[in-house]
């Protein structure tokens, strides 16, 4: 699965799974790191329930992968597909943002 | 409280429990330890649980679609009983203000206060006799 023709994947895999894909941008990481990372960047308490539906459904998906185990935690790190993925992502959120706030002035709110 | 955690991690597949059981239990056990109540942890499980015995598998499609016909089963079975056990009781309560005339069936007749067809079970009035079920 890729971004192709920058076609917006995320869109619908829900917000646990991009902030998981935020999270891992800058490196791989396991589950209790995540689940603390999320909290620190975006101030949301993912559930372990949640996490580990998020990672299989992400890992199916192709856009991450699991790293060997160390010791019992497998981490996580993005694909090349996921980082695609997610900038195109992030790109579509930014042009909505921009598109919030231009009509936000104009409505003089 | 962890022994909540151990059951709801055990309402998972075998293949998930296999994949990431210890280290489910062992992020358990860490959130715990940081002060997020065992319960809550039980019931993000129990979700996720849920959700990954509904999610489709690539060779499990079959079985999706066997869970889906048996709930639409279950439910029209469980609808069609209802209309069923409803309908005799229904019957009784209607014939006999054609057979005696309305005037058996007026308010006030049987206990004082008391509606006999509130006050009994239906299927009891449907044994009981058409003649008392107004």
């Amino acid at each position: 699965m890729s971004s192709r023709d920058g076609q917006d994947i995320l869109r619908r895999v829900g917000e646990a799974s991009v902030l998981i894909l935020i999270s891992l941008a800058d490196g791989s990481k396991h589950g209790y790191a995540l689940i603390q990372d999320i909290k620190e960047i975006a101030g949301v308490e993912l559930g372990p329930g949640t996490l580990y539906g998020a990672l299989d459904r992400l890992e199916r998906l192709g856009l991450i992968e699991s790293l060997p185990a160390d010791d019992r935690r497998h981490p996580y790190r993005i694909t090349a597909p996921g980082a695609a993925a997610l900038r195109v992502h992030l790109d579509s959120l930014e042009r909505v943002s921009a598109a919030g706030r231009l009509r936000l002035r104009l409505g003089g709110i | 409280m962890a022994g909540l955690v151990a059951i709801a991690l055990r309402c998972y597949p075998a293949r998930w429990r296999h994949r990431h059981g210890d280290e489910a239990a062992e992020l358990a056990a860490l959130l715990i330890g940081d002060g997020t109540p065992a319960w809550s942890i039980a019931c993000s499980y129990l979700a996720g649980a849920a959700r990954a015995w509904l999610t489709p598998r690539s060779g499990r499609r079959f079985s999706a679609a066997a869970v889906a016909l048996a709930i639409t089963v279950c439910s029209v079975s469980v609808s069609a009983g209802l209309v069923a056990s409803a309908a005799p009781a229904r019957a009784a309560s209607d014939r006999p203000s054609q057979a005696h005339g309305p005037a058996r069936c007026r308010p006030g007749d049987g206990t004082p206060g008391v509606s006999p067809a509130i006050g009994r079970p239906r299927a009891f009035l449907w044994e009981a006799g058409h003649d008392r079920s107004c």
